[in-house]
């Protein structure tokens, strides 16, 4: 259960012209919780589910006329695996951060504060804290928004 | 006529198969093949295999290219079109509320099905639902 994660690496490139496929590119990848490490390569964990996402991605940016090569790794040492875990859980503790503030600040628009958490939730791969947190805040919190 | 496509089928490939099945051909077999086996076996039609005709494109589900290639223009067929791209694979904008628990659902079936085969007709059940369901609202 404690051996090394495996990770998924894609390294690609997009023809400069035009710049909304750029975009669109690196809109997906964000709203799949990538990493960007080192302005090069782009990390998520392994599963499934990523690894269908990525490997449909890959092939959208050849459609686009690029290039796109998608790795599975190991961290070489565990230093950087728990560095790049914490890369991850930064990302989406501050999101749900941020969920929390708002709930907190009456009043609260439930409807689309929930949409957000499912956004985020989407892209917990090491299931935050913060997370449970903000579930519980949601599921506590009336119309007024007083959350308590 | 044979119908080729990768193991492990989750939302896309089970409501391909059901497509294929219920408006494209009535006798469809299946066969299922590890990811990446290449060459593909011959005198079968692949689908939803990277690359094929009949699979993704331009960020829309290998469903979205059947209706194409086999010009089926039901409105229900186009909504499911939609809420399978969402399942299969994160879109800019999240419309449609079936999507999310269909992916579950559908990951769910491959878990619970003893091979690829039963996993398509469950999958073809949970489709019939579906458009059942979206058919009542139209």
């Amino acid at each position: 259960m404690n051996g090394p994660k495996t990770w998924l690496l894609l390294t690609y490139k997009v023809p400069r012209h035009p710049s909304a496929r750029r975009v669109y590119v690196w809109r997906k990848l964000k709203q799949l919780g990538a990493i960007l490490l080192h302005d090069s390569v782009w990390v998520l964990p392994n599963s499934d589910r990523s690894a269908e996402q990525l490997r449909w991605l890959a092939e959208e940016i050849k459609e686009f006329g690029g290039r796109a090569s998608l790795w599975t790794s190991h961290a070489a040492s565990e230093e950087q695996e728990s560095e790049l875990v914490r890369a991850f859980s930064q990302d989406v503790d501050k999101a749900y951060s941020q969920i929390l503030a708002r709930l907190r600040r009456p009043p609260a628009d439930l409807s689309t504060l929930s949409k957000r958490y499912q956004e985020v939730m989407a892209r917990d791969y090491f299931h935050s804290l913060v997370g449970e947190q903000v579930r519980a805040a949601l599921m506590k919190t009336k119309g007024g928004g007083r959350s308590r | 006529m044979r119908w080729v496509t990768w193991e492990g089928i989750k939302v896309d490939r089970m409501a391909c198969g059901w497509l294929i099945r219920r408006f494209i051909d009535p006798k469809a077999e299946f066969v299922f093949i590890p990811p990446g086996t290449r060459p593909l076996p011959k005198g079968a039609e692949p689908f939803d295999i990277p690359g094929v005709r009949l699979s993704h494109h331009r960020g829309h589900c290998s469903f979205h290219a059947m209706l194409k290639a086999y010009k089926l223009k039901d409105p229900v067929l186009s909504r499911m079109a939609r809420i399978v791209d969402e399942a299969d694979v994160v879109q800019e904008a999240a419309i449609e509320p079936a999507a999310p628990g269909l992916d579950f659902v559908c990951r769910g079936i491959r878990r619970t099905s003893p091979d690829d085969y039963v996993a398509m007709e469950r999958g073809g059940m949970i489709c019939d639902a579906l458009y059942a369901e979206l058919q009542a609202r139209e």
